[in-house]
Order: C-alpha cells, then structure tokens, then sequence
C-alpha cells in the first residue's frame, strides 16, 4: 500500500494543471475571436458613419456654395446697380424660402448700417441698425480680402447660435458693403440633413473650440458610439460637423459574449477546483483509510466469495505470523483449525447467501500454534467480496476460561464448605448466606436475603437467647469463641449450633456488618459420643480375644496396657508392674533381633520378636509376636501379643508324626516302583529264554527239528540271558553312583547352612544356638551334602534333647575348631538329658533310639559318612549336663597325604 | 496241528527278541506266524481278507496295544485278539477284554497256556468265518428271487400253508406251488427247515 501512494501523491501536480490551462487558453481565444469581430464590426460601422458624414458635409456645401453664389449675385447686382430694394426683397424672401438654414439676409452698407433686410418680419438684422461687434471681424475680413467671407459663430436671442457670411460689394474695387447672410446653425442641422440621417445618427456642429453649437436630438446623450469629425469647409473658419453614431447594440450587447466567456470559463475552473478539491479529499480520504487499515490491530481483510484472500492487513503478521502479501489467493479455511473447521463453513455460507455474521474459530499461526479470532464479516454481493475484520481473543478466551475455572473453583470452594455462612448488617439484616448454611436450616436462600430478627431459625422458646446474642453482636460484644446457639430447622427441628462473628469490613475499611461462621455440632457431639462407645468396643474386643495382648515401654519396662487375658495369666495388677518375669522376650537374655531399649521413634514400627515361648510356671506355651512400635503419647513401646499354643502345639507334633510316617510309606512306595520297573526288565529277557527252550523242546520231541534251527534258538536265549545279567549290572551301578563324591569344603559354610535349617526349628520351639568358631580354619576333604546331613542330624538332635529343659537354659553351642594338625572338630554342645552309659553302649547300633517316633537311623548312619571320610564321630558327656557330639574330619592336605600313603 | 492252512497267527511285538521266540515257538507246534514290530507297522500290512488271530504286546512305543485293538474294532476286524500283559498292566487288560478281546496272558507266560490261548482264537476265528460266508451265500441267492417269490418266501417262513399264501397274495393254490418249488431251488434248501435256518440266519427278525 505505502508503495503505491508515491505515484498517486505526485500526478495530481501536472494533470491537475492541463484542464486549467486549457480553459484559460480557450477563454483567451474566445476572447479575442469576439473582439477580433467586434473591431470589425466597429470598423465597417466607421466606414458607413464616415461615408454618410461625408455625404452630409457634402450635400451641406452643396447648400451652402449655392448661397455663397447667390450672395455674390446679389452683390454683383448690387454694385452694377441693378438691384434695387424690392428686387432685393423679392431675391433673398425668395432664396430664405428655399434655404432653410438660413434666417436674414441683409445689406450692409459700408457704414456697418444695415440699409436692407431680409425677410420682413425679421427680429434681427432690422434696417437702421449697426453691426453688433460680434459681427464687425468678418465684415471687415470681407472688406479687406474683398472676398467672401464667414464669421464666426456666435450666440444670439433667438437663435442659439449663427453665423455669416458677407459677400462684399464692389465698384470698381471700392468697398461699398456687404450682403449679408445669416445661418442659423441648428437649422444647418435640422435642415440641411435629410430626415433618416438625423434618425441614425446625431449631428453636431462645433464651434472652433470644439464646443457642440448645434445638436440634433436624434439620439440621447447616452446612447453614443463613435463619432467622426469634419472640418465645414465654405464657413473655414474652424467650425466642423460631429456625427456620432449610436452605440451599436450598446456596450452590452458588445461586452455580452465575453462576460459569457470569461464567466463560462470561470465556472469550468471553479468546477475543476471543486472536483480536485473533491478528489484530494477522497486520496486523502483513502490515505486515512490505508493508514488505518495497515495500523489496525485487529486483522482486516477482503475475502472472495470462495473464501479467498484479495487483500490482507499487516495485522496478520502481527496476530498470525503470516505475511499479508503472501495471502492473497490463499483459502481463509486452511488457517483454520480442524474442529472449527464446519462452524467456519457454515458461516461462510450464511455469508454466500448475503447475511453478515459474526463467529469465533482458532486460526493457525505461522509458528504451528493457534489463536482464537472474533470474525465480523460482512458481505458485499453486488462486488462478490466479503470484507472481513477478525479480533484475536485468545487472550480474552484464556481469561474468560481462566475466570471460568476460577469461579467454578469458588463455586465448588463455596458448595463444599460445610460451614455455614451468613452475613448481616449494622441494623441486624441478613445480606448473605452460603449454601452450606441453607443446607443446615432448610430455608432457601431467598427467603433469608433481607430478613430481619427474629430470624426465622429462631425457636421461639429460645429468642430471648438469640435476641441478647444479636445484640451482643451488634454490640460488638460477642465472645471470641462464639455463641453456641440451639436454632431450628425449616421443618422444626432443633439443633445445635455454634456461632462465630467478626466484623464485615468494606474496602474503604469501614464495617459494614457482621459475618458469622455456623457450625452444626450435633455431629461432633455425635462423634465424640461415637468415639466413646468405639474405644469401649475396642476395650472389649481386646478383652474377649483369647491372646494376652500388651503395651511396655520399651526403655523402662513399665506395662502400659494389657487386656483381660494377659491379665488372667500375670495377674489383674499388671499395668504399672515391669515385664520382666513374665512370659515374654527379655533383652537380657539376647532374645531380641535389636534390643528395644535403643530404638529411638524414627526406628519404629519394626518387629523385634517372633516365637515360642515357654511360660515358667505353667509350662504352657506361648507364641509370642513382638513389634516396637509409637505409643499414643509419642514415645517408643513394645507391643505384644501372646497366642497360648499349648493345644496347637501337641497337635502340630501328632501332624508331624504323621508326616514322618507317609514319608516312610511314599519311600516303600518308590520301591515298590523301581522293582516293578525291574520286573518288567526282566521279564522280556525271561520271556524270549523260556519261548526259544520251550520251541527247541517241541522240536526235539517231534523230532522234527534241524540241528542249526534249533542252535540258533539256543544262542538266542544265551543272548537274552546274557541281557538280563546286563539288566542286574545296570542296578548295580545306579546304586553306585550314589557315593559320595568329594572335595575341598569351608566347614564353616556347611555348618552355616545346617544352623540356617534348624535354626527355623529352634526359634519356634523357644531355643537359640549359638557358635563358637575358630578362626582361619583349613578346608576338609568331603561331600558337602552328607556333612551337612550329619551336622543338622546332630544338631537336630541336640534341640530335641533339650525340649524339656527350662527355657533359660535352651541354648545350643556349635564349636568348631582345629584338631591337631591333620583336622577339625566340630562339637554340638546341648544341655539336654544327657545320655545314659547304657544308651550310650548302644548309641550306634541300628534301631536304637531314645526318641518316641525316631526309626533309629540317623546316628548309625551319621558314623557310617563321618568314618567314610576317614573321621570320627565321639559322645561325651557334658560336664554342665547334656552331651557332646563330636565330628572330627580330615583336612584336605591331610586326605591327599593318606591317598598317597595308601 | 489243529490250524487250517489259511489261518497266519500275527505277533505284534516292539521286543525283537520276544517276537521272535514266540514265532520259534508257535512255529514248532505247526502254526503260521507272521511279526510285525509295531501296531503301525500291522495296520499297514493289515488286509480285510486276512485269517487267524493277533497275539498283542500291551506296552509298545508309538501306538500302545490297546490303541491298536480299539482301531482294528473300528475298521471292523473280526481277528480275534490275545494281549500280552507285564507286571501291573492287568487293568488295562480287563478294559481290552471288555471291548472284546479273547484273552490275555501275563508275562512271563507258559508254552502250554499260549498255545491253548492260540489254538481257541483260530477255533472261534474259523467259526465266525464259516457263518460269515454262509450267510453270504443266502444273500446272494435270496437276491435271485422274484418279488413274487420273495413275497411266498416271507409267508412260508412265518409257516403259512399253501392255501393261506394262496389268499394272502389273491393267487391260485397251483401258483404258489410253483413259486414254492422255485424257492426251494434257488436258495439250495433240501428241506423247510433248512430253509427256515439259512433266512433266519441271515434276517433274525423274519420270523415273528
């Protein structure tokens, strides 16, 4: 756009000139075309005026050369004497009557006396008189030059003005005097000048002066035009005649075209200058327009009907981030996004059909991204366009979407509380409530807006109540903590409430109510009353479980709480006594994975104890589970929970037996199987021998049979027998494979696996063992898997030994240490029974046992792998009670140097 | 011994050693054996004009003895079966004989009771075919007879006399004597009752 207005602005300059200066060249010749035509007119007018003048002037001396002749006649007459008085009457009244002009004739004599006179009834020139000095000068002129001559004209009484001329009369050259004959100069005009000439032109005679003597009253003094001038040639003395000619057509008919010219022109001019004036407001008009339209903010633009770009605004680089020269002839609907997409095309056909519409749609920008745009469109049919402006609401839309949550969010805010709120103002009338409070007491919120006291939730017997508040209220008087109040409900129903005030300050910060929170608090009335009767239940539930149940403190001991069955078995007073001496876990005795005393509240809840435990005095047993764990009051405590087992425990072994002896019938089973499966081995050899000898018999009996038929059926069953002898070879060598098989071992690592089996089986049954383990210790040579079965036999066999000694006293120790040079012992220590010399004489044969479900293997056995890996297995009693196993092994060094010996 | 020269015994065995001592064996005592190491192996050479009898393994790799047999009821062999059994396979034995087997023997079997168990599957073998091709003869004469002699057969069958025949069809006494006589040649009875047994044989549900 700004390129274009360089060109526009500057061609008015030279273009706007040429029509000016044509109309003024136009006017100009206009103009001198009508004078060129005037002059001419003017000239043709001269000739005629001064052809007519001279005709005039002409037929005047005619006139006038006429009375000179006669004057001179008479004269002639005169001095020859043959002209006497009468003749001379008869002669000039006769020459008067065809002369108009003239008025005397007249005989001077050379007295300057008038002798006679001419016509008779004359007023002047009366005989007798002398020459006026007037007419003295030509009468002495003509007695000097003795010629005729004129005088000039004056003015006298009756004429207005005349003249004379004098012809002398002479004998023999004396002057005698003078005829006289006089012109009356108005007459000359009137006279002598035919009709149609004094009708067309005015007639002047002037004197010497220049001075008009004479006029014809032909024309108005107004109304000349050109006038010609002529000297009158027989007076010669300085008269002349004037003809002026009327003004032809007048000054205005003459000056007409040219005012119609010129103001035509004129006119045209001011139109021009008008239509420029005109013209450059509309550019100006148009500049405004460009203007505003490359400044607008808002997209502006020109669309065809087809929805295509004509002309864009800069505002699409600055809304959009596309450039608006690159637009046009692209389709407005592939910038908008695809699901305002049939929105968009509705409008734009709502626009086709000539309806202005006004939408919102996202539009692409240039960077991907999308904006909100507010259309108004609006068509123009009869150009095919529509022209469109297109504000970007995107941030309006953010903030109406930002302002939409956040008054849902107030919304919810408000609904959700569940206190009730209610404002009132000075005077005590309610201005606002909240949901929560209309919910509370049933009434709407329309019939609480405006309502004074008493408030309808005021019970009536209660208003002497609510009244003393509201005025404690307004007062400002009302308690920091608020009222509790008992109002109602809609439906009469009453209930507690509880009222908090603060003042309702505005913003110039003068208060302009109150604002109260209610709270119904049937509920926590309620709840606490719930809370009582739960924590009752709770007490009674603990009571009515058959486990002891209690709290210690973890630091001092002290019992905390303890149900009614841990009451039962240590006594009704136990809260407030130490635990130690009752049947649960004592720190002391190492019962503990981590000793409670040193928790501090960040370590809990941790369990600290799960096993059996044996209560001293009743002998009953106990399960007892153990958890540090945070007290209501903060501090650290051990709680427990001790299930009596004593039951569960006599069961568990009678199920344990049982297990034992289906073990032992699955074990016949499996051999049951391996000697079926053997069986049928064996019965295919056995088969084909006994077919091949019982055909060969037949044979042979029939005596039909071919010796190398009957030897090749022989070496058959040899071959099938031999088969079967394969058969027992192959059982051989399963049964071997089982030997042992050894090597270097870490005895400490069997003996760690072996405790990590029984160790499950100590902790259940309230026993703990513990190792004693030398360090650095040498590999022995053995089969890993048969030591560990004689170390957890004998361990085994230690913790059942000790089932019945007291539980303090439960402790197995495992010693390991170096025998000698050549090998390690590993002693399994108990404090059981012990072993009398009789069992002990007869502790390694076979079916020997002390225990009541024992088969009376595991010992034989446990001495059958020790002294295959060339060991020792010995019993000794233990000095503190019990017995002492010992395991004496080779060390590998050891077993390599007797492999070598040997 | 006792076996008709047609009549093969088919040992059916995966133990080669065990397949060949009992064909040594039976062979000896005059029958004709053929083995065959699997059940497929059988199927394939099984033919429908095949006589004798089957000596079965039960416990055979691939197809079991007991699958063997249960096809062979399928394609309607009448090859009376005799399973061998090892230790703890008798169960599986009774369900075999309750399908129809002869008889089973436990392994390991005397010379005397797999003979016996052999000689009476080819007796019953032979029986059933005999009936079989007899029945067969009867069928193809029967198709020789004319609809008119088929229907007098109907009625002399049930024992109708020559007059009710004669009522009966609404012919002459003289006619159905003739149809009678033809009926009588061509089926190749000498006798009523012979006839009566040849049909019967054929149709159990002819006499009512």
């Amino acid at each position: 756009m700004r390129r274009s207005t360089a060109p526009q602005a500057s061609s008015p300059r030279w273009y706007w000139a040429v029509p000016h200066v044509a109309v003024v060249l136009f006017a100009l010749v206009m103009l001198a075309l009508v004078w060129l035509l005037q002059e001419r007119e003017a000239e043709v007018e001269r000739d005629a005026l001064a052809r007519d003048l001279l005709w005039t002037e002409q037929s005047m001396r005619r006139v006038m050369l006429g009375t000179e002749e006669f004057l001179v006649q008479m004269a002639r007459d005169l001095s020859a004497g043959t002209l006497d008085y009468d003749g001379f009457q008869l002669r000039a009244n006769e020459h008067l009557a065809a002369n108009a002009a003239l008025t005397n004739i007249a005989w001077v004599g050379r007295d300057r006396v008038i002798r006679w006179t001419a016509p008779f009834d004359t007023q002047d020139w009366l005989a007798g008189e002398a020459l006026a000095d007037t007419q003295i000068q030509a009468f002495q002129q003509s007695a000097l030059s003795s010629r005729l001559a004129y005088g000039r004209p004056y003015a006298t009484p009756r004429a207005s003005a005349v003249f004379e001329v004098l012809a002398p009369v002479q004998r023999r050259g004396e002057f005698l005097g003078a005829i006289v004959a006089v012109y009356a100069v108005e007459r000359m005009i009137t006279r002598l000048a035919p009709d149609w000439f004094a009708e067309k032109y005015r007639l002047a005679i002037l004197d010497p002066g220049g001075v008009a003597i004479a006029l014809s009253s032909g024309l108005s003094a107004g109304n000349v035009g050109i006038a010609q001038t002529l000297a009158l040639e027989p007076p010669g003395n300085g008269m002349a005649l004037q003809v002026t000619a009327p003004r032809s057509g007048g000054n205005l008919a003459k000056a007409l075209p040219m005012a119609v010219i010129l103001g035509l022109s004129l006119v045209v001019m001011w139109s021009l200058w008008m239509l420029r004036r005109h013209v450059l407001r509309r550019v100006q008009v148009e500049k405004e327009r460009d203007r505003l339209f490359n400044l607008s903010l808002d997209i502006l633009c020109v669309v065809d009907l087809d929805g295509r770009f004509r002309r864009c605004n800069p505002a699409f680089e600055r809304v959009l981030g596309h450039d608006p020269a690159r637009l046009p002839g692209q389709a407005l609907i592939d910038f908008v996004a695809a699901e305002d997409v049939a929105t968009t095309l509705e409008m734009l056909r709502r626009l086709a059909s000539g309806e202005p519409v006004s939408f919102e749609n996202r539009c692409r920008c240039a960077d991907g991204r999308y904006k909100w745009l507010m259309w108004s469109i609006n068509p123009v049919r009869e150009e095919r366009l529509v022209y469109a402006v297109a504000h970007d609401i995107t941030g309006r839309k953010a903030t109406e979407d930002a302002l939409r949550a956040e008054s849902a969010f107030r919304k919810a805010m408000e609904d959700s509380v569940i206190t009730g709120l209610r404002a009132i103002d000075l005077s005590g009338r309610i201005i606002y409530v909240n949901a929560a409070f209309c919910r509370m007491i049933g009434f709407d919120e329309d019939e609480l807006l405006g309502a004074g006291p008493p408030f309808p939730y005021w019970p009536p017997e209660q208003r002497e109540i609510c009244e003393r508040n509201l005025a404690m209220t307004l007062a400002g008087q009302a308690p920091r903590s608020g009222f509790e109040m008992r109002i109602q409900r809609k439906n009469g129903e009453r209930f507690d409430a509880r009222f908090y005030l603060s003042p309702l300050i505005d913003l110039t910060g003068r208060q302009t109510g109150w604002m109260a929170s209610i709270t119904d608090i049937t509920e926590p009335k309620r709840v606490r009353a719930a809370l009582e009767s739960a924590h009752e239940r709770f007490e009674a539930v603990l009571d009515g479980l058959d486990a002891a149940v209690f709290v210690a403190d973890a630091r001092t001991d002290e019992i905390l709480f303890a149900n009614l069955a841990f009451k039962r078995i240590h006594g009704f007073d136990a809260v407030g006594r130490t635990v130690r001496g009752v049947a649960v876990p004592q720190p002391e005795r190492g019962d503990y994975r981590i000793d409670p005393r040193n928790l501090s509240p960040a370590d809990v809840p941790r369990e600290l104890f799960d096993g059996e435990l044996q209560h001293p005095l009743s002998g009953r047993w106990y399960h007892v589970r153990e958890q540090a764990t945070r007290w209501v009051d903060g501090r650290v405590v051990r709680m427990g929970i001790a299930t009596d087992i004593t039951d569960r425990k006599q069961t568990a072994e009678v199920a344990r037996q049982q297990e034992e002896r289906l073990q032992r019938t699955a074990r016949l089973i499996t051999m049951g199987e391996m000697a079926s499966t053997l069986a049928h081995e064996l019965n295919q050899p056995l088969s084909a021998i006994a077919n091949y000898c019982a055909g060969s018999v037949t044979r042979l009996q029939a005596g039909n049979a071919r010796t190398e038929d009957v030897l090749a059926a022989m070496q058959k069953a040899s071959f099938q027998a031999d088969r079967a002898g394969k058969i027992i070879r192959r059982v051989r060598e399963f049964v071997k494979k089982s030997e042992p098989r050894r090597s270097a071992v870490k005895i400490t690592e069997v003996l760690e696996d072996a405790i990590g089996f029984a160790d499950i089986d100590a902790r259940r049954t309230g026993m703990r063992i513990q190792t004693e383990i030398e360090p650095e210790l040498p590999a022995v040579f053995a089969d890993r898997i048969m030591i560990e079965q004689v170390l957890l036999n004998l361990i085994r066999n230690g913790l059942d030994a000790m089932s019945d000694t007291l539980p303090e006293q439960r402790v197995l120790t495992v010693r390991v240490r170096r025998f000698g040079d050549a090998a390690v012992e590993v002693a399994v220590i108990d404090r059981g029974h012990g072993i009398s010399e009789e069992g002990r004489r007869q502790l390694f044969t076979p079916f020997f046992t002390t225990k009541a479900e024992g088969m009376g293997m595991g010992l034989n056995i446990c001495r059958s792998i020790v002294e295959f890996h060339n060991g020792r297995l010995i019993v000794d009693d233990n000095p503190e009670g019990g017995t002492i196993f010992s395991v004496t092994l080779p060390t590998e060094t050891a077993s390599e140097r007797n492999a070598r010996s040997a | 011994m006792h076996a008709a020269p047609d009549q093969i015994v088919h040992v059916v065995d995966d133990d080669e050693a065990l397949r060949d001592s009992l064909a040594w064996m039976l062979e000896a005592n005059g029958y004709a054996v053929a083995c065959h190491e699997s059940g497929e192996a059988f199927l394939a050479a099984c033919a429908p004009d095949m006589t004798g009898c089957i000596v079965l393994d039960v416990r055979m790799p691939g197809m079991s003895g007991l699958e063997l047999f249960e096809e062979l009821v399928r394609r309607r062999c009448g090859l009376p079966v005799v399973f061998i059994t090892g230790h703890g396979d008798v169960p599986m034995a009774v369900s075999a004989l309750k399908k129809g087997a002869v008889d089973f023997i436990e392994k390991p079997f005397g010379e005397r009771d797999m003979l016996r168990l052999v000689e009476q599957c080819l007796q019953r073998e032979r029986e059933t075919r005999n009936k079989r091709l007899l029945e067969a003869d009867t069928a193809r004469r029967m198709a020789q007879l004319t609809q008119r002699e088929r229907e007098v057969l109907d009625l002399i069958i049930v024992g109708k006399l020559n007059k009710q025949i004669a009522d009966v069809l609404g012919i002459s006494i003289k006619t159905v004597e003739v149809h009678r006589a033809r009926v009588m040649e061509k089926m190749g009875a000498n006798s009523l009752a012979e006839l009566v047994q040849h049909v019967v044989a054929l149709e159990p549900g002819a006499v009512r």
